[in-house]
């Protein structure tokens, strides 16, 4: 299992590259050829359902209707988009922040010593195929609050990718570079700073990237179990008032945010990765 | 001690003149001589998959202060093993090391060790490469010592113009003198260089050796300097002594050759030196000899 997650982690890596827009020439142009595809395709399924799936034209005059006023708060369930979005994000940034303060020393602890892999290991596989929608009674009773249940679900399943890749990368530390801190008489913290965690860094990088991934999956389905505010209550709010326009707004609106996310750490491994300058 | 100062003094009058030289020479090859590396009764096994496997046996040598001595032999034979036990990175299965003295228990400072692959911190510039190992053994030294015992060794390599740089954009042969630079950084009494110039094009290890020479040189002399090496002109070049080796399993000393090539030596010049075509020989023979063996 430890195995198969990198295995899936290489793949994304290379994968995701080719999914990453840059602003400039070709690139762009295929980004925008591809948007092209998806509204073709939105409009064809729209037209043979006859409308019951809203179409892109209708749509964009919801969304248009809902950027008027994004910020506006009208009471506890009746807030504007930009509302919701915030606060998914605020959460979803709780949730993985919390995860990644376990994971990445967690991970250092695993990778570093073989009784702690040997102790740490089993944890990791009985824990992480558990589904997010699984932990949110146990987050519930722990917290007393949705909001606690929902940050406490995002960190718990977000937090694998990290932990593992954080692991993979302080075992995968070559010999050579542990004798330097070894001949040199390099002292824990010294071989920590300067040898365990720069060298590990990109695989850290790379193992966030997939977390907050993760997160940003897990808080739709937490905000629906867990109502108040956010995308994921929108969408089902949406579902209640029957407004597929604004469920189809949403699914965007958290395809595109996903993206950001997605490119922000990849510049930040791209920042990081002494091994490819 | 007497010895010891005997011998700084040489060097300070004189300016390697060659007859002065040869004095050192006589002086280092002297059974008085102090002793920098003891290896006494060594054997390593190592437990594998399939056994054990005993790379080196019932090795004893006494390595000298201020001495270069070279292993020879062939690949997989045991040099590496045998240097590691002096770096204190192999423990040996039986029998001890000391160094100046005292037994060796794991690595240290007091051995400098030039790795076969430079092992640089790729996320270090070569600089700051150097600054961890000084920082890390030299903790009582004020920052503008150590500031300027890196200046002092960076320069001494002629890379102190790209001490910025990471070791990703350096040449192998610039990389092999940051290894270096870094090595003689911490002062080290034993250097340990385990093919060092390996993987480098022959004009760049001429300097290298040079190089190297200079350094010690620059340090009277009083460094002891184990090398292993692939390369018989190289270990001629540069050696006191050349080590050469059996093939493994249970490999050991085959023969100890003692040079008395004067110094310093001159690359064109000692070829031409009938002493240096006998030993030449006699090292292509003990080496040959085992291919006939194995075949
Ligand atoms: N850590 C180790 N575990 C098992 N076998 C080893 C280890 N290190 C070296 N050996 C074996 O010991 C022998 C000598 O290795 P080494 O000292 O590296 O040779 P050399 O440096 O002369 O090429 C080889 O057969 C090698 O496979
Ligand atoms: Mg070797």
């Amino acid at each position: 299992m430890f195995v198969s997650e990198l295995h899936v982690t290489k793949i994304n890596k290379k994968h995701m590259k080719s999914f990453s827009i840059k602003k400039s020439g070709t690139d762009f142009l295929y980004f925008m050829l591809s948007m092209c595809i998806l509204l073709g395709i939105w409009a064809l399924i729209s037209k043979i359902t006859k409308a019951e799936i809203p179409g892109p034209k209708s749509t964009w005059l919801v969304f248009k209707e809902l950027m008027a006023e994004p910020f506006y708060d009208r009471g506890p369930n009746d807030k504007g988009i930009g509302n919701q979005l915030m606060s998914s994000l605020l959460r979803v940034f709780y949730g993985f922040g919390l995860g990644s303060l376990i994971a990445i020393p967690t991970g250092l602890i695993m990778g570093a010593s073989k009784t702690g892999m040997k102790l740490l290991n089993p944890l990791v596989q009985i824990l992480r195929p558990v589904s997010p929608l699984a932990w949110f009674p146990l987050g519930l009773l722990a917290f007393k609050s949705a909001g606690g249940a929902t940050i406490f679900i995002i960190a718990i399943t977000s937090l694998w990718p990290t932990l593992i890749n954080t692991a993979f990368g302080v075992a995968s530390i070559p010999a050579d570079h542990k004798n330097v801190g070894k001949v040199f008489g390099f002292s824990a913290w010294k071989y920590l700073t300067k040898i365990m965690l720069p060298y590990s860094l990109p695989h850290i990088i790379t193992g966030l990237r997939l977390s907050i991934g993760v997160a940003w999956m897990v808080i739709v389905a937490g905000e629906m179990l867990s109502g108040g505010v956010g995308i994921g209550f929108f969408v089902w709010d949406s579902w209640n008032g029957l407004s597929l326009e604004k469920i189809l707004i949403a699914i965007l609106i958290i395809g595109a945010v996903g993206l950001l996310l997605d490119k922000f750490f990849n510049s930040l491994q791209n920042a990081f990765a002494w091994d490819k300058n | 001690m007497l010895l010891h100062g005997t011998k700084t003094k040489i060097m300070i009058n004189t300016n390697c003149t060659e007859d002065i030289l040869d004095e050192v020479n006589e002086l280092i090859h002297a059974p008085a001589m102090e002793t920098a590396v003891d290896i006494r009764n060594v054997t390593v096994s190592f437990k594998g998959k399939k056994g054990v496997y005993t790379a080196i046996k019932d090795i004893n040598l006494a390595i000298y202060k201020g001495e270069i001595i070279s292993f020879i032999g062939h690949s997989g034979c045991g040099k590496s093993t045998l240097m590691n036990t002096i770096s204190g990175m192999v423990k040996p299965s039986k029998g001890e090391v000391f160094a100046n003295g005292n037994l060796i228990k794991g690595p240290g400072p007091d051995r400098g060790v030039v790795f076969q692959n430079y092992s640089l911190l790729p996320w270090l510039s070569v600089y700051k490469n150097i600054k961890v190992a000084v920082d890390s053994v030299f903790k009582q030294k004020t920052h503008e010592q150590k500031a300027s015992l890196i200046e002092r060794n960076l320069k001494m390599v002629n890379l102190w113009e790209h001490r910025d740089k990471l070791p990703g954009h350096l040449s192998g042969g610039m990389k092999q003198r940051v290894a270096i630079a870094r090595a003689f950084a911490i002062d080290p009494k034993v250097l340990l260089l385990d093919e060092p110039f390996g993987a480098l094009d022959a004009l760049t290890k001429s300097s290298m050796h040079v190089e190297l020479l200079k350094m010690w040189n620059l340090d009277h002399r009083e460094k002891t300097v184990v090398m292993v090496t692939h390369d018989i002109e190289e270990a001629i070049f540069l050696s006191d002594r050349i080590v050469v080796m059996n093939n493994g399993p249970e490999a050991t000393i085959k023969e100890i050759v003692e040079l008395h090539l004067p110094r310093p030596r001159n690359k064109k010049n000692i070829v031409h030196d009938p002493a240096y075509m006998e030993i030449h020989d006699r090292l292509l023979n003990l080496l040959i000899d085992k291919f006939s063996i194995n075949d």
